[in-house]
């Protein structure tokens, strides 16, 4: 089997050429170079590359007319550019990006595919490049996008261009790869048909020394005999447990169990196993648009995956067998079925754009740090299983109790004095609700704003009334209409027999306007009640107006209770009228002093069993608590009886 | 200054213990270090005392000496247990006055100024239209990429956005189908939440019209109590669920299927904090009274992560916080102690 032809060295100038030549002519999507690392040894990075893929968009700023061969090229050249410019942009995200002629939206998947391939590096033996390099055969990968992420690191791209058949190469020190987005099954032939052309062109390659390529290149391993790969795989099958696939694709073994070497041909084909392997690996079975925006990010040596047990799934793997297909099929519908049912794929572009947004912005991976563990200082120890010898069971009491409290009760404390009674907050919550149409968010919001509004109305309305029964809307209408229709009558009454008696107190004093002063009354009767002080001042004789007063104020609710608390700094002028108990101005100067309120001024009064308050105080604490909570704490006390 | 009693069974050299007078939950640590001596790190710890008089202290701690020391005068009433503090991320003060801004989220955001020797509160960030409604907040965040943008989450729903320079609301959403626990800032104009509906949410300001779910609690409804997104490598993030022993670490990449489901707590996860100089790690605390750090290995065994190393405290962990101004040292509070743990 011919291992890799040593020419030379260096990437020859015209590789590019070559590989343009040679993937136009098998009519494939790209051709990569893989070189070994002139700075790490061991090690293969991005030699040279050309695009033959779909190209979405042409710039149309060409002033110089190309024909297709140097359009390729031309383009080849401008993915490169981009992804010079990006991993610029990366390592010092403050400076700003050369400007390059392509930017990232204008490719395709493909392109994308073939731009992050710069990007990777493999040791020797690991990942397809590495392993072609190590064993001196060529790897035909076919479904390389279902491929594991062991075998194929760079499946998951794969998937989102489509690429579907990948092959690896050696040649000349390094790994030639070519890939195509349809699938192709093996064909040694093709591979041949390469290396011949490009022995063929003559080129001014300098050969220099004539190194052989690998000391891996004996077919030591593909003597083990077409029995090995049955036997390795039928024994597989049999264990559940994820592991023993990935010992199995260890680079170490060198793939071994992957790879039913055939000694005629040299080159493998992985056959998918059915059933009962239950190894997903996490981000296996993706979303066809998996954001195509993700550079960098996916080396081979920073994914995670854990086994899960999950609904009996077909590990994918690259096959080219007819019977394993129906396999694939249904680990895809599952899949497809727990991805729609989440209603994913109408965001997906959206998605997309924010992930895009992310990752650009983040920094390159840094490994972790030395996290030395035996760090002499630390507090930590090693975790061992059993290490933990005393059973730390819950002791019976709630779990992640203050956790809970802190996200449940706590907030719900501030709005304590507020709501009464549970089904007020019935009605708050369910106002709250939002209407599970996602789309209209915008109507969303004003719409939940506006049911807000109309509640926080309706409690205003339920607290002026003076008896409340039930706290539904219906009810609150109903008692208000009632409560009107009483106050019109007694207005009426009132109006008339205030005729009566003006005549009389016409000589007393000046006329006032009391029907505007009722209906001031009304008025005023706001949550934020903040101008009567006129009431402040009425004259005892209007018997009838203390009346309703005391109608008003003997109301259940307190927020009838002609309460004003102006601030000033951190000084306080609080109004009261509340109905007189006994040992109420003890419990309201209580109240206040929790409130790290210090009142200096107290007036107070009391007049047909209302007890009127002008207290001036000043804030003792740092913080200064809100009028709210003051009024709150307040109208608590005037509540109690 | 106290050095830790026996609260460990195992090692207890490299612990510090500030023994609080009340129980305490909100901490935080500070990104600036004080003026006075540049290696003490400041730390605000909020009470939790379930009443409506509740404090913030703030202690400093010089990991040299391994010493704590408090300040009867930076210190301040808050009504109702803060929920959440938070010094502003990689803060820029003016050369003269060394000064810090602590936020803390309760009924109101708050602002304050954390001075040498006092504290002065800024201002109180209120979006509600009338005085008497407001809706609490569960947990903020403060964007280490835009030093004036802090999100909020709240138990109506909805989380905002506000620009504290300014004082005004940047945009309010309406995040979930209920109650929002937690918030995570990953850019900066990129958020994500964590709500009672058990679902993982990310939101991109630029537009608001979409969110993506990226993980469903498999109960429904079971409620996501915890997020925390990892600065260092912003495709991964953890949350806790309700009455859970998991940590459940997701990969934003690919939505729905969690990347890894650490197991090994003995009773529910409290907090968890990734670390903030590796982008590996993450720290965990329980009610099993248990901090495990754990390092994501590339792939896991078949059994599951196991933590890398662990300690054990007093009682039932409810708070953590691994600072980036110091990565070596963890802090942690249980009952009313915080301990201040080396890596």
């Amino acid at each position: 089997m011919a291992t890799g032809v040593q020419i030379q060295e260096r990437v020859p100038e015209n590789l590019k050429k070559q590989l343009a030549l040679t993937v136009q002519d098998i009519q494939w999507s790209y051709a990569i170079f893989w070189t070994i690392s002139a700075r790490q040894p061991g090690v293969l990075q991005w030699g040279d590359g050309y695009y033959n893929g779909d190209i979405k968009t042409r710039k149309t700023v060409q002033t110089v007319e190309l024909n297709a061969d140097q359009l390729g090229l031309q383009r080849s050249e401008q993915l490169r550019e981009l992804y010079e410019s990006l991993s610029a942009g990366d390592s010092s995200p403050q400076a700003r990006r050369p400007s390059v002629s392509l930017s990232p939206e204008d490719l395709t998947d493909t392109e994308w595919y073939y731009l992050v391939c710069m990007s990777f590096v493999f040791n020797i033996g690991q990942g397809l490049p590495g392993r072609t390099l190590s064993s001196g055969q060529p790897i035909w990968l076919c479904n390389a996008h279902y491929a594991e992420s062991k075998v194929f690191s760079r499946s998951l791209l794969a998937k989102s261009a489509s690429i579907q058949t990948v092959v690896g190469f050696p040649f000349s020190r390094g790994v030639i790869e070519l890939g195509v987005t349809d699938l192709v099954l093996e064909d040694l032939s093709l591979i041949q048909r390469v290396k011949t052309s490009f022995l063929d062109t003559p080129q001014p390659f300098a050969s220099n020394k004539s190194i052989p390529v690998d000391g891996i290149t004996e077919n030591d391993k593909d003597l083990t005999g077409p029995a090995f790969d049955p036997q390795i795989l039928d024994t597989k099958v049999s264990p559940l447990l994820g592991c023993e696939q990935i010992e199995m694709a260890s680079p170490n073994d060198s793939s071994d169990g992957f790879e039913p070497n055939q000694p005629a041909e040299g080159s493998f084909m992985v056959e998918g196993i059915n059933g009962g392997a239950s190894q997903i690996q996490s981000w296996q079975l993706m979303d066809e648009e998996f954001s195509n925006c993700v550079h960098h990010s996916l080396n081979s040596s920073d994914c995670i995956s854990q086994t899960f047990v999950d609904h009996a799934n077909v590990v994918p793997l690259c096959q080219g067998e007819k019977d394993n297909d129906n396999g694939l099929e249904d680990v895809q519908e599952c899949h497809q079925t727990k991805l729609t049912s989440l209603d994913f794929q109408s965001d997906d572009l959206h998605y997309q754009m924010v992930l895009s947004a992310l990752l650009k912005s983040s920094h390159q991976l840094i490994l972790g740090l030395h996290f030395q563990n035996s760090n002499h200082e630390s507090s930590f120890v090693s975790w061992k299983k059993n290490g933990f010898l005393k059973s730390q069971k819950a002791r019976g009491k709630t779990p992640q109790k203050l956790l809970k409290k802190i996200l449940f009760e706590v907030p719900l404390m501030h709005d304590k004095g507020l709501l009464e009674s549970p089904e007020d907050n019935g009605v708050r919550d369910a106002a709250w609700r939002p209407e599970a149409d996602e789309i209209c968010r915008s109507h969303v919001l004003s719409e939940r704003r506006r049911r807000e509004k109309l509640n926080e109305r309706f409690i205003i309305l339920k607290a002026l009334l003076p008896s409340n029964s039930k706290a539904d809307k219906v009810s609150i209408l109903d008692d208000t209409i009632e409560y009107l229709q009483d106050l019109a009558k007694r207005v009426e009454e009132l109006e008339s027999s205030r005729e009566l008696t003006e005549l009389e107190e016409r000589m007393k004093r000046k006329p006032q306007d009391h029907v505007e002063r009722t209906s001031d009354n009304y008025g005023n009767n706001k949550i934020t009640n903040g101008k009567k002080s006129s009431i402040n001042k009425r004259k005892a004789c209007d018997i009838d107006e203390a009346e309703l007063e005391i109608d008003y104020v003997a109301s259940k609710d307190g927020l009838t209770d002609n309460l004003t608390v102006s601030m000033n700094k951190k000084d306080f002028l609080i109004e009261f009228r509340c109905p007189w108990r006994e040992g109420i101005l003890l419990e309201i100067m209580d109240a206040l002093s929790t409130l790290n309120l210090d009142c200096h001024s107290v007036q107070s009064s009391t007049t047909e069993g209302i007890l009127s308050l002008t207290i001036k105080s000043k804030y003792k604490g740092s913080t200064v608590a809100s009028a709210g909570t003051i009024k709150q704490a307040l109208q608590r006390v005037a509540r109690k009886c | 200054m106290e050095n830790s009693t026996q609260e460990s069974h195992l090692r207890s050299d490299n612990s510090i213990t500030y023994e609080s007078p009340y129980p305490i939950y909100a901490m935080a640590f500070s990104s600036t270090p004080s003026v006075a001596n540049l290696n003490h790190q400041r730390i605000a710890l909020g009470s939790f005392i379930e009443d409506y008089g509740n404090r913030v202290d703030v202690i400093s701690f010089d990991p040299e000496t391994l010493s704590i020391k408090t300040h009867p005068t930076l210190s301040f009433d808050h009504p109702y247990p803060p929920t959440k503090l938070m010094f502003q991320p990689n803060r820029k003060s003016p050369s003269s006055s060394f000064s810090d801004l602590l936020a803390s989220s309760g009924d109101y955001l708050r602002l304050w100024e954390v001075r040498e020797s006092s504290i002065e509160p800024l201002s109180v960030l209120n979006n509600s239209k009338t005085s008497e409604f407001c809706s609490p907040l569960t947990s903020f965040d403060w964007n280490d990429v835009e030093p004036n943008r802090i999100g909020t989450s709240s138990i109506d729903t909805t989380c905002t956005i506000w620009d504290i320079e300014k004082g005004v609301v940047e945009t309010q959403l309406i995040a979930h189908d209920k109650e929002v626990y937690d918030i995570a800032w990953g850019e900066a104009r990129v958020f994500a939440s964590v709500s009672a509906d058990g679902s993982v949410r990310i939101f991109d300001l630029r537009d608001k019209e979409h969110s993506t779910i990226i993980y469903e609690s498999p109960q429904p409804d079971t409620p996501l109590l915890r997020l925390a997104w990892n600065k260092q490598d912003l495709r991964y993030m953890a949350t806790i669920l309700m009455d859970s022993n998991k940590v459940v670490i997701l990969d934003i990449r690919s939505p729905s299927i969690p990347v890894a489901e650490l197991e090994r707590h003995r009773a529910s996860v409290n907090a968890i904090a990734w670390a903030p100089q590796s982008c590996r790690h993450i720290c965990s605390v329980g009610d099993d009274t248990q901090a495990l750090i754990w390092e994501l290995p590339t792939v896991a065994g078949p059994n599951g992560i196991d933590p890398l190393s662990m300690y054990s405290a007093g009682s039932e962990i409810n708070q953590l916080q691994w600072s980036a101004a110091q990565p070596d040292w963890i802090s942690i509070a249980f009952s009313s102690k915080m301990q201040l743990l080396k890596v």
